[in-house]
């Protein structure tokens, strides 16, 4: 089991007893551990009628074969941390946490997604041996990364900050998002009716005096936004007084790398990336 | 005639005055001619009709950018605040979550009393906000309903109970949050609960004692009419509650009050049929409780559409005929108009995008599409489970004669699950749910409809969809919130921005009203629960 895949574990234990502590009703004993919900016989999912559900629930986050995407890599979890327990992840979701409970799903749907997420850690190798993560910190220092990034205290404000961004994104979505920075920019988790919002998405404004500001969006209400430009200086404009204001949303401050990385040093780089654990708050 | 109307004039006049300086007494007299009276917000929704119309004109098109905050009054208790205000006489009376009633001095926010339930330790609030929309106000008695199910009266000038009744047992999963609508001697009270699969029903009770006149079921018993609707398993439950306030008309002497959502929500299956009387407007002879007529929406709903919002009565010329009419932004994304003296459906068309129907027929009934049923991996459907717009009041400008509605933008994912009711989790009867498209695949806007029509006359974009509602004034304005904290007035004929203030970062999910004292007008808006008072310098 390698280092990575214990952190990830250890932070589902983690999600886990928080859970408990923080959702379970008062007839259910707090102190009880993960995987020993219930003396009933577990329910025995149908990893066929699971694909299905996890396609339309889970992928969007955790990638199409729960190999991380926006959310971790969870193709281990069933093994690693017992089906009860990812079943019971899976309805009621990890507080504080963009990991929402699927309640609807049922007892039985969240068996039959189980069954599935184990079917694709049997099946798939993972993808996180391939680079050297060494060799990835170098060419992430060597790349002009830090001007833009910060990892542990150490680095630009611009783009966002990456000190965990490996217990976060999976090896295909970082390996995507150096080659397409603005494609599938990550959403923000769901903060109760007020949505999933576009995070980094670029704008350009032109006010009535033809002044053009180019950033990211910080922060939007109905009249106003603050966009964040490529030297890291927010400006708040006032929407009434713009000509125009135009989401560009295949674009990025960040450039591709996919011209000036081999394919053997782009391994490495999203290596050295998923390595990134940091603490969490 | 003329005279009459003279000496009617003359009379609420008196009465006015007299109320003035015997403050806080409001016989029905006043109610019957609220719009005489503009410096008084007295009900819920401004008038019976419900238009949230009102005729102060000091704050208008020209100085509204000059509009100030000039006292804020938060509750001590957090909590997201639903409430529409309530104005007599320069005293405010408010509701703060969940079931709090507070009376303020109307210029400067100052606490007069407070009154709150004693509730029991644990309050099933299943499928509702745990909050309350407002009081009624009779004589001199304020009526509100509370989070466990009770009916309260209390003195207008203190606070102290005069009577308490149980409505429901919220051990059931009733719920009230609604304002109760008071008519001559009667508080009518509508009840919640519909995602616990309640029997829904409207209530009347006698407002000097409390007691129970009548009792309207919204769901028929196995073998009565109707039930054939809910197919052969059908229990006499299943919903169709009556959560948001409705409309009265006295001439005609009818209540016009919207049904909620069958049960359970998103998966019909158990219950093949229209189910009867769910998401429906029902037409109620307030004297003997019974339903003179009824329009459904939305037959057979399996997306959590209720018809719970609020009915606006107006009169217009409908193809060179002077008419009664009945309008309702639904939930389902249609903007309908009837007759309401008969119900007939008169004009009816979608005000945001959607995409169950292929339309509305001649009488009014949807035009079904295939394929828009919930299903167990999400069906993709327009308008998601918020509709086209929510509880939060419209009104209608008898100037302008638009309809000013807070329309969504919005479409989800709808899923089919098993329904239990299962209190391990989060409950749910709802047997599925949805996964909304929110965010950046969203929006919101305040839009501008022919009243006759729906046809749209401009739209205020927002960035999120937002849940406030809109009042329009005399002043050519028309003012409302956002869900990112903003207040703001728009011109009632262009849509063009006049005024914003950012009252906070908290949704702005609440009624907000217009009143005067002393001569003075004041506009209240609310955000989270931050209650601001906002005047000309």
């Amino acid at each position: 089991m390698s280092a990575i895949r214990s952190c990830l574990i250890v932070a589902l234990v983690f999600a886990l007893g928080s859970l408990a502590r923080n959702t379970l009703p008062a007839s259910q004993d707090p102190q009880r551990r993960p995987g020993t919900q219930s003396a009933a016989p577990p329910i025995v999912g149908d990893p066929d009628k699971g694909r299905d559900l996890f396609q339309a629930n889970c992928s969007g986050c955790h990638g199409i074969d729960a190999g991380g995407g926006d959310g971790p890599d969870i193709q281990q979890a069933p093994a690693s941390l017992g089906d009860a327990t990812v079943a019971n992840i899976i309805r009621r979701g990890v507080p504080d946490t963009p990991m929402v409970g699927f309640f609807s799903i049922g007892d039985a749907g969240a068996a039959d997604i189980v069954a599935y997420i184990r079917k694709l850690g049997s099946t798939m190798s993972s993808e996180t041996t391939k680079g050297d993560p060494r060799k990835g910190e170098e060419i992430y220092n060597s790349s002009g990364c830090p001007a833009c990034h910060m990892i542990a205290g150490q680095g630009g404000e611009i783009g966002p900050e990456l000190t965990s961004i490996g217990a976060k994104r999976g090896p295909s979505n970082l390996h995507q998002r150096l080659i397409d920075p603005g494609v599938n920019l990550p959403k923000e988790g769901n903060v109760g009716d007020r949505g999933k919002w576009t995070l980094y998405l670029l704008y350009r404004a032109v006010t009535n005096d033809g002044h053009v500001t180019e950033g990211i969006r910080m922060g939007e209400d109905s009249f106003s936004i603050v966009l964040k430009d490529v030297n890291g200086n927010f400006h708040a404009l006032y929407k009434p007084n713009l000509r125009s204001l135009e989401k560009e949303p295949l674009k990025s401050l960040m450039p591709s790398f996919k011209d000036t990385l081999s394919s053997a040093e782009m391994d490495d780089l999203v290596a050295y990336l998923v390595s990134l654990k940091g603490a969490t708050p | 005639m003329k005279a009459s109307k003279y000496v009617l004039t003359f009379l609420i006049a008196f009465l006015t005055i007299h109320a003035r300086s015997f403050a806080q007494n409001v016989p029905y007299v006043r109610l019957l001619h609220a719009d005489g009276e503009p410096q008084n917000w007295l009900m819920y929704g401004g008038n019976f009709q419900s238009q949230r119309f009102s005729r102060l004109k000091q704050i208008n098109r020209e100085n509204v950018h000059t509009l100030r905050p000039v006292w804020i009054y938060q509750p001590p208790k957090p909590g997201m605040d639903e409430a529409s205000p309530v104005v007599v006489d320069g005293i405010m009376y408010i509701t703060e979550t969940p079931s709090t009633v507070t009376a303020l001095d109307a210029r400067y926010g100052t606490r007069i009393w407070s009154w709150s339930p004693v509730l029991p330790e644990h309050v099933y609030t299943i499928g509702l906000h745990p909050t309350n929309r407002g009081v009624a106000i009779l004589d001199s008695t304020v009526y509100v309903g509370t989070i466990d199910a009770h009916l309260v009266a209390l003195d207008a000038k203190t606070g102290a109970v005069k009577w308490s009744v149980l409505v429901a047992d919220n051990k059931r999963n009733y719920a009230i949050a609604s304002a109760p609508r008071v008519i001559n001697g009667k508080v009518i009270i509508g009840i919640g609960g519909g995602e616990a699969g309640v029997k829904g029903f409207l209530d009347a009770y006698d407002a000097k004692t409390g007691a129970r006149l009548w009792r309207l079921w919204t769901i028929p018993n196995p073998g009565e009419p109707g039930s054939e609707t809910w197919g052969p398993d059908m229990t006499g439950t299943g919903g169709a509650t009556t959560w948001v306030t409705g409309s009265y008309d006295p001439d005609l002497n009818l209540l016009y009050w919207g049904t909620g959502n069958p049960a359970p929500d998103w998966n019909g299956k158990g219950r093949p049929g229209d189910n009867l009387y769910s998401c429906s407007l029902l037409a109620i002879d307030p004297d003997v409780g019974k339903m003179k007529w009824y329009f459904q929406y939305t037959p057979h709903d399996t997306h959590d559409w209720d018809s719970s919002q609020v009915p606006v009565l107006f009169d217009d010329n409908v193809n060179g005929k002077p008419r009664k009419l009945v309008a309702m932004a639904n939930r389902n994304g249609f903007y309908y108009v009837l007759d309401r003296v008969t119900g007939e459906f008169l004009a009816g068309m979608p005000y945001v995008k959607q995409t169950w129907a292929k339309g509305l027929d001649a009488k009014g009934h949807p035009i079904m599409l295939e394929n828009t049923e919930p299903s167990a991996a999400g069906q993709l459907i327009y308008p998601s489970v918020m509709g086209g717009t929510d509880w939060s009041s419209p009104s209608y400008s008898p100037e302008t004669k638009l309809f000013y509605v807070t329309a969504h933008e919005m479409g989800a994912y709808f899923k089919e699950g098993q329904p239990k009711l299962d209190f391990s989790g989060p409950p749910n009867f709802g047997g599925g749910g949805q996964s909304a498209l929110s965010g950046d695949d969203a929006y919101g806007a305040i839009r501008a409809l022919d009243s006759l029509t729906g046809k749209l006359k401009w739209e205020y974009r927002l960035v999120a969809p937002a849940w406030v509602s809109t009042f329009s004034t005399a002043g050519g304005l028309v003012f409302s919130g956002s869900d990112e904290g903003n207040f703001f007035a728009l011109d009632a004929s262009t849509g063009k921005l006049l005024w914003q203030f950012r009252i906070d970062g908290a949704n702005v999910r609440t009624n907000p009203i217009t009143y005067a004292v002393d001569g003075k007008q004041y506009v209240i808006g609310i955000a989270g629960n931050d209650f601001v008072g906002f005047a000309l310098p």
